[in-house]
This record gives structure tokens, C-alpha cells and sequence, in this order.
């Protein structure tokens, strides 16, 4: 079951870094799991947790949040908030064993191949996991 | 320090010439009605007939009242500590102007849950020491988990600040606009009062909430487990009454009241399509998750939410703790002072995770 198991993750992606990022690994034909299915956000600020919540309950596997680097936010400060958010969820949910289902990464539009390396890392580590028992759950 | 030691009757007045003399235009505060005893709202002084401000009782979190107030009247308030510390926090909500309230506080002995009080109302009375807790412990009457585990029973919050110690009263102003209030009443002299009692009663209550709090971690920490937690709220029929009662819980539509956090009909069809199944009411989950981030930062530990349930889940082992631990990452203490950011209303560069 473990062997066959293809996790669905979830990726919120910023327009100006990280969606831009993966963009370039698409046409610089850099290759990453097909388990990922990326929305685009306008800034990582606005990854509203509830998003991340909703992901988890329906049953994602993992929820991935990238943003533009400290200091690169094209809103100045929207990263930095994000930053405070999700590690307020990521506390709330580790209360719960969620917590190392999400996670917080800072890539850049130019960062194809860390795009790519993030998503494969990403993917892997939820494979040891193994699903979401939420799938499961009648909730 | 300033304070003034007053009798009963005194008290009283104090509370009657805040509104007579226009230091207030509405007073907020707990009465015995008949038998029971709840909040009132008054503005005119000849209706303030029996405020019972000792009375060990836990009905609403009263702060409740004061979310979307306007900024026109002034409004005293005559709060437990626990009240005040939802206040404060609704200052920084935005919910309405630290100025127009005069916050009194009243330190605060524990309180017994409304139908626990009903129950044993004669032998429990409208005031407590810390003997009758014993007793009444023994006969099977016992104070709110709440109010276990609090240590900010005498917290200096507010403008005002009363305490009760063996039948003495004392008021003491906490604040200037405190003080003001207090010298603007005729009778009454303010003096530099000495407050190493205050505090050595402070260490007291925290002392004795100690072994309380020890088996509250252990209850909270029970349910570090999705298993044990999906346990827990399997009950949950998503009614939300402990998020009506939650002080901060101040959103004029919640998201739970919306579309997206309330689907019916084929947006519910869709959903246990895609699901397969799903469990009635739904959603308890996205709910319960949802409410404890919204509240992680304000959460004032009264247990309003757990007096509410009419479940009975032990929610004070739930979100009290939660927002306990986020508070820490965030070294964040909920109802200390309106000049305090939100915790999510700012940031620092180089903090928390990933750094780069
Ligand atoms: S979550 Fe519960 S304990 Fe915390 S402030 Fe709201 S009602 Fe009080
Ligand atoms: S009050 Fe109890 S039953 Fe109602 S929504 Fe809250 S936890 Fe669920
Ligand atoms: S614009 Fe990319 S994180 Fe704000």
C-alpha cells in the first residue's frame, strides 16, 4: 500500500515568485512528481490558513505554501505575515499530528530547479507519512 | 498605588455616583435578581438596586456585550478579571474605543458553572472564601476547570481594580482615567496604599492553580493525537454556541455563516460527491480548526466556550491550551494592556521560520 501510495499535494503559489518559478521548471523542462496541483495566489499573504485547514480536512495529502524571499515580497511585507500565520497554524496543528503534512518555502521566479527539488522533496516526505488519515475519516 | 478601603454599602454608592455624576452613561454589571444573579446593563442609578460583584458565578463572559460598540456613550464596566482580559482584547479588535470604557475589575475567588450555583445557592451565597471551596468541593460542588487553572484571579487590568480579602474591600486605581473616575466621586479619598499584600495574595493564586494546571496539561496533551481529537468532537453537532459565547470571537458574519463555510443544498450534494460520504452536520472539523486559529492570539482562557457546549466537550482542555502554546511561540499574553500588537499585525524580519 505504502509503495503504491501517490500523495496529492496541494501548492499555493505566489504570482510574482514561486508560480513564476514553477513556470520556468516547465519550460526549462526541469521534472518534479505529477503529485502536485498548484493554485496561484497573488502573494503568499494571502494563503488565508483557512485554505490550508480546508485542504487538510478534505482529505490532501500535503499543503505546500511558497512565497517570494525575505525582503522580495512585491507587496513589501506580505511574506512576513505569512510567515507568522502559518507557523501559528503549523503550531495549532502539530497539536494534532497535521503539522508536518504543510509547509513554508521561500522561492524565487528564477528558481526553477529549487521549484522542482522542493516539489520531489516535498512529495517524498509525504510519502513516508503516508495519507492523510482525514481521507479516511468521516468528517 | 492608589486606593481606598470601603465598606459594602459604600461599594455600592461608588457603583450609583459613577452613573449620577455622569463618569458613565451605562454601567455594566452583575445583580441578584430574585434568586439568580446576572448582568445588567443601567444607566439610570435609581435601577442599580443590588449589584452582586462577588458573586461566584460564571453565566456569560460579559465582555461579549461590548463587541461593535459605539463610540457615543461611555460605558462602565464591572468585570472578572477574565471579562477585562476579553475587553482589552477587543480593544486591539478594533471593536470599539479603549476611552469610551472604564474598566473595573474584580478579582475574581473562581466561579461555580450557572447550574452548579442554582444547585447549591444557599450553602455558596454571593461571596467566596477559600474555606467554603472545600467544603463545597466535599459535597460534590466544584469550581469551574476555568477557573482551576487561572492564575490572573487578581490581575491589575483595567482602570479599576477591586479586591476582596477577608471581608475588606479594597479600590484601587490602576489607571489615570481610573483615578480620575475615583476622585471625581465626593466621598471618596484616594491614599498611596501599600500592595505587597496584593501581591503576595497574587503569588498565592498561582501557587495553588500549580497542581490544577499539571492535570490540565496532562488532559490537553491526551488529545495531541488526531484519533483522540476526532474522539473528542465526535459529539460535536456544530450548533456554534461556543463561538456565540466566545468573547473574541467578534466577526459580524462569521465564516461558518457563509457559503463556504456553510454549504446546503447542491453545494452539499457536490461535496459528498466528491467525498463519497460525509458525517451530519458536516463539517465539524473545518469548524473547530478554524475557530481555534481565529482565537489562538485572544483566547482568554474563561471557558465561556466550554460552559456552552451543550455536549459537554471539554473544550477548556482544548482551546485555552492551544492558544497557550501559540502564545508562547509568539511570547503573547492576551489581556495585559490595549497598547500590545496583535500578534498577526506585525512581524519582525528575523524571526520564526524559513528565514531564507
Ligand atoms: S475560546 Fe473559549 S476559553 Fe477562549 S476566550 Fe473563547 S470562550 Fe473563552
Ligand atoms: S458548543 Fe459544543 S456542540 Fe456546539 S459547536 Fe461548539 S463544540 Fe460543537
Ligand atoms: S508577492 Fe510573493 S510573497 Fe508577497
Amino acid at each position: 500500500m505504502a509503495e503504491d501510495f501517490e500523495p496529492k499535494i496541494v501548492v499555493f503559489a505566489c504570482n510574482w515568485c514561486t508560480y513564476t518559478g514553477a513556470d520556468l521548471a516547465g519550460t526549462s523542462r526541469q521534472e518534479y512528481p505529477p503529485n502536485v496541483r498548484v493554485i496561484r495566489l497573488m502573494c503568499s499573504g494571502r494563503a488565508d490558513p483557512v485554505f490550508l485547514i480546508k485542504a487538510l480536512v478534505n482529505g490532501a495529502d500535503g499543503v505546500f505554501v511558497g512565497g517570494c524571499h525575505p525582503g522580495d515580497c512585491h507587496y513589501t511585507k506580505g511574506n512576513y505575515y505569512a510567515r507568522r500565520r502559518i507557523n501559528a497554524l503549523q503550531k495549532i496543528l502539530e497539536q494534532f499530528g497535521l503539522a508536518e503534512r504543510t509547509r513554508l518555502q521561500w522561492l524565487s521566479a528564477s528558481e526553477g530547479p529549487q521549484f522542482a527539488q522542493a516539489m520531489t522533496k516535498m512529495t517524498e516526505d509525504i510519502k513516508k507519512l503516508g495519507p492523510n488519515p482525514l481521507k479516511e475519516a468521516l468528517v | 498605588m492608589k486606593g481606598v478601603q470601603l465598606g459594602e454599602e459604600a461599594l455600592d454608592n461608588l457603583f450609583k455616583s459613577l452613573l449620577a455624576e455622569g463618569i458613565v452613561d451605562v454601567l455594566i454589571i452583575p445583580q441578584k435578581i430574585g434568586e439568580n444573579v446576572a448582568y445588567t446593563m443601567v444607566s439610570d442609578p435609581e435601577k442599580l438596586k443590588s449589584p452582586a460583584i462577588f458573586t461566584p458565578i460564571f453565566t456569560v463572559n460579559a465582555a461579549n456585550v461590548l463587541k461593535h460598540m459605539p463610540a457615543e456613550k461611555k460605558i462602565g464596566v464591572v468585570f472578572k478579571p477574565c471579562e477585562t482580559k476579553a475587553a482589552i482584547e477587543l480593544v486591539k479588535l478594533e471593536q470599539f474605543e479603549k476611552d469610551s470604557v472604564l474598566m473595573i475589575t474584580v478579582g475574581c475567588p473562581g466561579t461555580y458553572k450557572l447550574e452548579d450555583y442554582n444547585k447549591h445557592a444557599d450553602e455558596i451565597g454571593d461571596k467566596l472564601d477559600d474555606s467554603k471551596i472545600e467544603q463545597l468541593k466535599a459535597a460534590g460542588c466544584e469550581i469551574r476547570p476555568a477557573c482551576k487553572i487561572c492564575e490572573d484571579k487578581l490581575l491589575e487590568t483595567g482602570d479599576v481594580l477591586i479586591d476582596r480579602t477577608d471581608g475588606n474591600i479594597l479600590v484601587a486605581a490602576i489607571s489615570e482615567m481610573g483615578e480620575e473616575a475615583l476622585t471625581v466621586i465626593g466621598e471618596i479619598e484616594l491614599t498611596d496604599i501599600d500592595t505587597s499584600a496584593l501581591e503576595s495574595k497574587r503569588s498565592a493564586i498561582i501557587e495553588s492553580a500549580k497542581p490544577f494546571r499539571e492535570e490540565w496539561k496532562t488532559a490537553s496533551e491526551e488529545l495531541r493525537d488526531l484519533d483522540k481529537f476526532l474522539e473528542v468532537f465526535k459529539d460535536c453537532i456544530v450548533c456554534k454556541n461556543c463561538r456565540d459565547m466566545c468573547p473574541v470571537c467578534y466577526c459580524k458574519t462569521c465564516f461558518f455563516e457563509q457559503p463556504l463555510g456553510k454549504p446546503e443544498g447542491v453545494d452539499l450534494l457536490n461535496i459528498v460527491g466528491l467525498r463519497g460520504s460525509i458525517k451530519v452536520p458536516s463539517d465539524s472539523l473545518l469548524f473547530q480548526l478554524t475557530r481555534m486559529y481565529h482565537d489562538c492570539f485572544t483566547c482568554v482562557h474563561c471557558g465561556a466556550c466550554a460552559d456552552a457546549c451543550p455536549k459537554e466537550i471539554p473544550l477548556t482542555n482544548i482551546f485555552p491550551w492551544i492558544s497557550e502554546k501559540v502564545k508562547e511561540l509568539f511570547e503573547y499574553k492576551s489581556g495585559r494592556d490595549v497598547e500590545e500588537t496583535l500578534p498577526l499585525l506585525t512581524y519582525q524580519e528575523d524571526e520564526l521560520q524559513p528565514r531564507e
